[in-house]
């Protein structure tokens, strides 16, 4: 009984995972064709690093006579990335993927914690709403939330920056890592604070979380727990709240990305986004577009992990066919 | 026959009573608001384009520095070199409201295109459209974006054609979801019984008649997006550059300042963000409760 239970999930986590891999392949092949199309000559820049030699490579190169075709340029920088070989960068010199893993954990930070203010914010707003129905909090707070979609999280960093300046005489422009005296944490609270307000998500999260919790609190399934006085939230929490609220994170985590690169700009967060920006000044390929290919996997991992919840908590899921995993 | 196009009419919806009269007042007010923005900043792209402005823009007056609104003439101040905020931020509408306009019109094409394809093809163009939608999607727009400017060069026109090719996911699902369900109707059904060609249908009977609200709805939306896009980007350093105006390279420029407490400078531009984005959402969203029968927030 068990066995069969458990086989129609492994299957359909297996497809996904498949799945997972392909659309990871398509955004190599993206990656690497808007830089194959860019003037110069990026490639060789960036595949320099595999051959062990200067002398090597250059023996390589004269005894082909001819740059290397493109899908053979293709198939080993996408060797080189599934060593864990990202090229070196060109303004520091240093391995790629060292740095990456430096920087992203700094991003991952930002983001998390990010993701948890605006959940903080959002959720009880939803939940109230959703329960209550309409009441006079209503308009007011949808408005807010509109508002707070609207504003520049630039221009929000610098009013966050400007309070803690002038009221808790702490300068949040020097980086976490280099400040070594002083409240560390409001070095990090402040730029998560900020993305967390002004990522423009809030008012969407809100709306969705609100429409699928009132959908679910008119099932037939929740007036028959709540005419037997059983816990109306433990039957509402998976379709009501857990699918909705995994679905809304992954479909938001390009955006709480994308929000990171000003923040980090505006704070000056040595995380990933910096180092893009840093990248696309300085045009280094191999920098941007490890940058490019990690942001991505990050993506991808995150809707993953959404479609094993769905999968594992509604059985049902596997089979039927893969939904689209979006959130309109 | 004649059933059917009774039939045909009945479930187009098409009432000879206007859509605004069953109107929510909220959302009339939100599509008044939104209508308001669109005519400031069509009339403020004119007034730019012809450079019909209360100041030169470029023009630099080193005796007054950070100037509030309303002194010596300048009804909304000047910046930290002196020059007209007012006009500057007129001039600024040319940075994104063209390559906006173009952002918008491939993001349009092309989400109709390939939801129309998905949602009538079926099967494996199916899984094709939907395969290049989660693939656009795994990319933070912000971040193709870079790597983009890093591989050509940091000109808007390329960029706003990343960005009309990242808001294509949204619209092609939008559409595809909506062709699936007047799919089912009966006038469309009844249509093809006729023997009228496909293309006529889907262009015509679908696209034409019941896709028009959505398409301007995701118009407006894509809008915001560009602004958005545009001035985060010149806020970066990566859009129009300095002493050209643009939103966004006027909220940066005016940084140093606003810590020393002038708010002014930089506030206008973020102002003028606030507002405008948050037209174009309000438009969107209030024209989908009302065409479309869809309650926003």
């Amino acid at each position: 009984m068990k066995l069969a239970a458990i086989r129609p999930i492994t299957l359909a986590l297996s497809r996904e995972l498949v799945l997972t891999a392909l659309l990871l392949l398509g955004v190599s092949v993206v990656v690497f064709v808007i830089l194959y199309l860019a003037p110069g000559d990026p490639f060789s820049v960036l595949l320099e690093g595999q051959t062990p030699s200067h002398e090597a490579r250059a023996g390589i190169r004269e005894a082909l006579g001819v740059p290397k075709p493109w899908y053979a340029q293709y198939l080993s920088w996408l060797g080189g990335l599934l060593r864990g070989n990202f090229g070196t960068s060109m303004r520091t010199g240093l391995p790629v993927f060292g740095e990456l893993v430096r920087v992203g954990f700094h991003t991952l930070y930002l983001t998390l914690g990010s993701m948890l203010v605006t959940l903080l914010i959002a959720v009880p707003i939803a939940l109230r709403s959703s329960v209550r129905g309409a009441t006079g909090l209503n308009w007011p707070l949808t408005m807010l939330a509109y508002l707070v979609s609207a504003l520049p999280v630039f221009w929000l960093g610098y009013v966050a920056i400007y309070i803690s300046i002038h009221q808790f005489g702490v300068f949040p422009l020097i980086s976490r890592v280099s400040a070594s005296a002083g409240p560390t944490w409001l070095y990090a609270l402040l730029p998560i604070c900020v993305l967390g307000i002004g990522n423009g998500t809030l008012s969407e999260i809100v709306r969705y979380l609100r429409e699928e919790m009132s959908r679910v609190m008119v099932e037939d399934y929740i007036r028959t727990a709540r005419a037997k006085g059983a816990s109306v939230w433990r039957h509402a929490f998976k379709e009501g709240f857990l699918i909705p609220m995994t679905e809304i994170i992954a479909a938001k985590i390009p955006f709480i990305l994308g929000g990171a690169v000003i923040v980090e700009q505006v704070f000056n967060w040595p995380g990933m986004g910096r180092m893009a920006w840093q990248a696309a000044q300085d045009r280094d390929f191999p920098v941007i577009m490890g940058i490019a290919m990690l942001a991505a996997a990050w993506v991808r991992v995150g809707s993953l992990l959404q479609r094993v919840v769905y999968v594992a908590v509604n059985p049902r899921a596997s089979k039927e066919g893969r939904r689209v995993g979006r959130a309109e | 026959m004649k059933h059917y196009v009774q039939v045909a009419s009945e479930a187009g919806e098409s009432s000879d009573r206007p859509v605004w009269k069953d109107a929510d007042t909220l959302d009339l007010a939100y599509v008044g608001y939104g209508l308001l923005i669109v005519t400031l900043v069509l009339v403020s792209y004119v007034l730019g384009a012809f450079k019909w402005l209360p100041y030169d823009p470029e023009y630099i007056r080193v005796d007054l520095l950070n100037a509030p609104p309303g002194s010596a003439g300048h009804l909304l101040g000047t910046d930290f070199l002196g020059r007209d905020i007012l006009s500057r931020l007129i001039v600024s509408i040319q940075a994104y409201f063209l390559p906006g306009l173009i952002a918008i019109v491939i993001s349009l094409v092309l989400g109709t295109g390939l939801g129309t394809a998905a949602a009538y093809r079926g099967g494996k163009v199916e899984v094709l459209v939907t395969y290049f939608n989660n693939l656009v999607d795994s990319f933070p727009r912000l971040v193709l974006i870079l790597l983009v400017i890093a591989a050509f060069k940091p000109d808007i026109y390329y960029i706003m054609v990343v960005v009309g090719v990242t808001g294509v996911p949204v619209c092609a699902s939008l559409v595809a979801g909506k062709i699936r369900f007047l799919r089912q109707k009966n006038f469309i059904e009844a249509a093809h019984v006729l023997g009228l060609p496909t293309h006529v249908i889907v262009l015509k009977h679908i696209l034409w008649h019941h896709c028009t609200p959505l398409l301007v709805i995701q118009a407006t939306l894509g809008m915001g997006e560009a602004i958005l896009i545009e001035t985060s980007l010149s806020y970066l350093g990566f859009g129009v550059q300095e002493p050209t105006p643009s939103w966004g390279n006027m909220v940066q420029a005016g940084a140093n300042y606003f810590f020393q407490g002038k708010f002014w400078p930089s506030t206008a531009p973020a102002l003028a963000i606030l507002s405008t984005i948050l037209g174009f959402h309000l438009l969107g969203d209030g024209l989908n409760s009302i065409l479309e029968g869809k309650r926003g927030t």
